[in-house]
């Protein structure tokens, strides 16, 4: 039951290898079959028949996978915390609410090698027993989230899930869940809460959620290119795998890029690539010949490189750390020259107001406070204490609120201000933008109060 | 197993003093076992832990010299941990979190109910100060939303620290509250599929709310919390005897009031924390101890429905007791431990077989009201029967009926028997506080006082003893049934001259 799609272009002929677009898309090259063809389930196989579940983790610890949801801890650690013989049930949850602004990456995955992802998935719940799986599908990913459904139902079908999975003693149940829209339910606390039914708000650690996570229970949340990694490492080994990449950032890294840019699209590229040369050169660099101004390199949580800052740079956890900011989540965001930061802050922390869950002070009115001082300062009513004021926000919420989207919310607009502040102060002191006109605000909520106020006199 | 496991005791510091802390417990609840004061709202001891408000960041020092920042509600302490609660970096965190938290919130503590008892205003003086850092305009949302026929609920005072949601999630467990939409325009609502009147225990969340968000539609605006005071008091309303706190016009603003009526009423009724009995809660009957105590007095003796003189009708009565060959009294499960012990030193030892005495229930349950629950709500809708039966035998099975015909004197003290269920030939003699038509037809009838106006004890069903206080004073012939035995028996025609 697999659902017909155009065929995408051929892949950029980026150098190295790649794990995930490593076949010719088409119409079913989705499908079960397609995958079995490419050598799918072979891992699970092998595992299922030849591993025992510590072995597995033993091979993706010496793989040296790091997640790739945004805060790449390495996979093995998280999953050597769970305590094989504690008589509790065992969780994997696949974190497919992919919702960081300008990160679509694992929607390709989804998409395109739903069963590389149910066979990572599959792996995973082996290596730490666990009986049954979760998958937490962002609402809004539709076509992804059929994909996934259909193809859930043909590894049922196949005997590669459910009671003895290919004739072994092992069984596992997968529950797809589809969320809501919230981009903070792609916390994993937050995504775990939301799975039990209850408001997605982030949970305070301790415990960790591989002591108490979802039903109180020892759980492991991956990310999907984290898990849909699994497969290849089972296969030819973790120590083969560490050889792709670089030593202390192994495999491959998906990069969806989207912005001023000649081709935006999704990417797989080996890490360690040249920065500069995936942009300028794969990405076909910046359109009407215009300047690259700055970059977000993994989402807009992520601190902003400028083009000087880039030069040199590779594509790696630590070469995005020796300047200041991180891959993240893959999601990159490139800004030609001529934009006017002082708006893409006030869309970002529009974002991040929308967003924030509500549960702990700093963000919850902190989120709100910053997108005002923006708004103010974009219909020209700026104050030149806005800036400072901006700054505290920032600070103030820094390593103090429950989950990381306050403090990314601040480092996105620090870090603006840091590179950009000029900009700012010349839209305070002008009334208008260095590069445009003012800009009229609707207010965002407004519909909401209005409800709100409606339900109260009814 | 783990019960048997000796408790392990860790040694650890806040702002350099050692301290010690049983394994498990948080930073916070340490800190207040040990006299230091860790600012909150959104921790409630009897709650979980959310981690909401932020107000409660404490720094702990490590030996690297690079220390660090967490909540004190969910940090476990740990052996030798080095918290420090008085930082500059810690005073800082606990400003900018004033700031965030007063941003949306109206300062209208001039006209909040909550004014003089509310956690924001005190912790704004003692931790931030400062007026707002914010140009722009605060959030506005519903002033008055009610969430039932008994609470109303001030968005704009709400600071979401879901105390009450948590409440009822965790203590009432009706579930019943939860929080809609998200960010500075989160609101407290009630859920879709509950309805918050079906929380008997519902009135809690206006004491557990650090603001002035959640309010009493009984209270709302009656008085200011500091022209009233508390006296400690227990909940007369069924066998659990909650300790509760009765407040009332203070006596130094008694003189002042325009409506002598004000310095009578009990203006609000909040729980008294004992572990034994209640914990920190108590159900919506207690709140509404008012409509059970501030019905129409009784507050004249009278002799055949004639008011009379006290001495009189004391007379009266105690020559109906000295004359009588049987009497049967029906002893109020609603007396105190005192008077009950009054009745039997005097009345009981001295008519001696002369007396059947069963202890008789003073209340029922009435129709709507929760009958009995898992969490305080006893059945037994009488404080003090455990206390009353551990002196006297109980009223039998078949009730009133089993009255013998040939009693000549029946003794009602208080309430729940009515003149027509007893026998027609036997006078009798009525100890009431409350007005009532079968106060008159009732040979004699004394007024005695209510709770409010006496100080005693009570034995709840458990057998634990809780104390009360008197707030108010009696009327002047209304006489306190301890004191009424008494000069039953030394009456000039009393029963103990009648028995020599």
């Amino acid at each position: 039951m697999t659902t017909p799609v155009t065929a995408t272009p051929e892949f950029p002929a980026l150098s190295g290898r790649k794990y995930f677009m490593n076949f010719p898309v088409t119409d079913t090259s989705h499908s079960l079959a397609a995958y079995r063809a490419r050598g799918g389930y072979q891992s699970l196989q092998k595992a299922l028949t030849s591993m025992q579940p510590t072995d597995v983790t033993k091979e993706v610890s010496a793989a040296g996978l790091l997640g790739h949801g945004g805060a790449a801890f390495p996979a093995g650690r998280k999953w050597g915390v769970i305590k094989l013989n504690d008589g509790e049930p065992h969780y994997v949850c696949m974190n497919a609410d992919e919702g960081e602004p300008g990160t679509f990456k694992d929607r390709w995955l989804l998409e395109h090698v739903p069963h590389l992802c149910i066979e990572g998935l599959i792996l995973a719940s082996y290596a730490i027993m666990g009986r049954h799986a979760f998958i937490y599908i962002r609402g809004e990913f539709d076509l992804p989230y059929r994909r996934l459904r259909d193809a859930i139902e043909e590894a049922y079908d196949a005997g590669l899930l459910g009671r003895n999975i290919l004739g072994t003693d092992y069984s596992l149940d997968i529950v797809l869940y589809r969320g809501a829209g919230s981009y903070v339910c792609g916390e994993a606390s937050a995504m775990l809460a939301s799975l039990e039914g209850k408001k997605g708000w982030p949970r305070n650690r301790p415990p960790r959620l591989t002591v108490k996570g979802l039903y109180q229970r020892p759980t492991v949340v991956n990310n999907v290119e984290t898990l849909a990694n699994i497969p290849a490492i089972v296969g030819e080994g973790g120590e083969a795998f560490r050889k792709v990449g670089l030593p202390k950032s192994p495999g491959t890294q998906m990069i969806s890029i989207s912005g001023h840019l000649v081709r935006p699209g999704v990417y797989e590229v080996e890490y360690g690539y040249s920065w500069e040369k995936f942009l300028y050169e794969d990405c076909g660099g910046i359109p009407g010949g215009r300047g690259l101004k700055c970059v977000i390199p993994g989402g807009v949580s992520t601190k902003i490189l400028d083009a000087n800052e880039l030069k040199g740079l590779t594509l790696d956890h630590n070469s995005a750390l020796s300047a200041g900011s991180q891959i993240g989540s893959g999601g990159m965001i490139v800004i030609a020259e001529g934009t006017c930061m002082v708006r893409v802050a006030r869309i970002i922390q529009r974002f991040y107001h929308h967003e924030s869950c509500g549960q702990c002070t700093p963000c919850r009115e902190g989120m709100g406070w910053m997108e005002r001082i923006l708004d103010r300062i974009v219909r020209g009513e700026g104050h030149p204490d806005d800036i400072d004021r901006l700054y505290h926000i920032s600070n103030a919420n820094d390593g103090t609120t429950i989950c990381s989207l306050g403090d990314s919310a601040g480092y996105a607009c620090s870090a603006i201000l840091d590179h950009y502040r000029d900009e700012f102060e010349y839209f305070i002191t002008n009334g208008r933008s260095m590069y445009d006109g003012r800009l009229t605000v609707d207010d965002p909520f407004a519909d909401v109060t209005a409800t709100a106020t409606a339900g109260a006199s009814a | 197993m783990s019960e048997n496991r000796p408790e392990k005791i860790l040694e650890f510091f806040i702002d350099g003093h050692p301290v010690t802390a049983k394994d498990g417990q948080t930073v916070i609840q340490a800190a207040r076992e040990h006299g230091f004061d860790v600012p909150h709202f959104c921790w409630h001891p009897q709650l979980s832990v959310p981690g909401n408000c932020r107000i409660c960041m404490v720094e702990v020092e490590s030996d690297n010299g690079d220390p660090w920042f967490d909540i004190g509600c969910n940090m476990p302490v740990t052996a030798g941990m080095r918290v420090l609660l008085n930082s500059d970096t810690v005073k800082k965190l606990r400003k900018d979190t004033m700031q965030f938290i007063t941003l949306n919130h109206p300062v209208d503590c001039g006209i909040c109910s909550k004014s003089g008892e509310c956690t924001l205003q005190d912790y704004h003086y003692e931790h931030n100060g400062a007026a707002s850092l914010s140009r722009d305009r605060k959030n506005h949302a519903t002033k008055f939303y009610p969430l039932s026929d008994r609470i109303m609920l001030d968005n704009e005072r709400c600071i979401m620290c879901t105390r009450c949601v948590r409440f009822t999630h965790e203590v009432s467990k009706t579930h019943a509250l939860g929080a809609v939409y998200r960010g500075d325009h989160s609101l407290i609502r009630p859920a879709e599929d509950a309805n918050f009147n079906d929380d008997v225990y519902s009135d809690n969340v206006i004491d557990i709310c650090p603001v002035g968000a959640l309010l009493s539609r009984e209270n709302i605006d009656n008085s200011r919390v500091w022209y009233t005071e508390p006296t400690a008091s227990v909940c007369p309303g069924c066998e659990r005897g909650c300790n509760i706190s009765i407040w009332h016009r203070r006596q130094a603003w008694a003189f002042k009031a325009l409506d002598p009526k004000l310095n009578t009423r009990i203006e609000r009724v909040t729980p008294r924390e004992n572990p034994d009995v209640n914990g920190p809660w108590v159900c919506n009957k207690a709140r509404d101890l008012a409509k059970i105590l501030e019905r129409p007095r009784a507050e004249q003796p009278m002799i055949a429905g004639r008011v009379v003189d006290r001495a009189d009708a004391i007379a009266a009565a105690a020559a109906l007791l000295a004359g009588a060959k049987k009497v049967v009294a029906l002893v109020s499960s609603w007396g105190s431990n005192e008077e009950l012990a009054a009745f039997q030193l005097t009345i009981a030892a001295s008519l001696g077989d002369r007396l059947t005495a069963w202890v008789k229930a003073d209340h029922q349950p009435v129709p709507g009201e929760v009958i009995e629950d898992d969490i305080l709500i006893k059945a037994d809708k009488n404080p003090n029967r455990h206390g009353a039966l551990a002196l006297f035998p109980p009223l039998p099975a078949e009730g009133l009926t089993a009255i013998p015909a040939d009693a000549d004197v029946v003794l009602v003290w208080g309430e729940g028997v009515p003149a027509a269920a007893l026998p027609q030939g036997a006078q009798v003699i009525r100890l009431d506080a409350w007005a009532h038509a079968d106060n008159e037809v009732a040979a004699v009838f004394l007024p005695i006082s209510i709770q409010t106006e006496r100080a005693g004890h009570y034995t709840n069903f458990a057998g634990v003893v809780s104390d009360f206080a008197a707030c108010f004073t009696p009327a002047p012939l209304v006489t306190h049934a301890e004191t009424l035995f008494g000069m039953l028996l030394s009456a000039e025609v009393g029963v103990r001259r009648a028995s020599a």
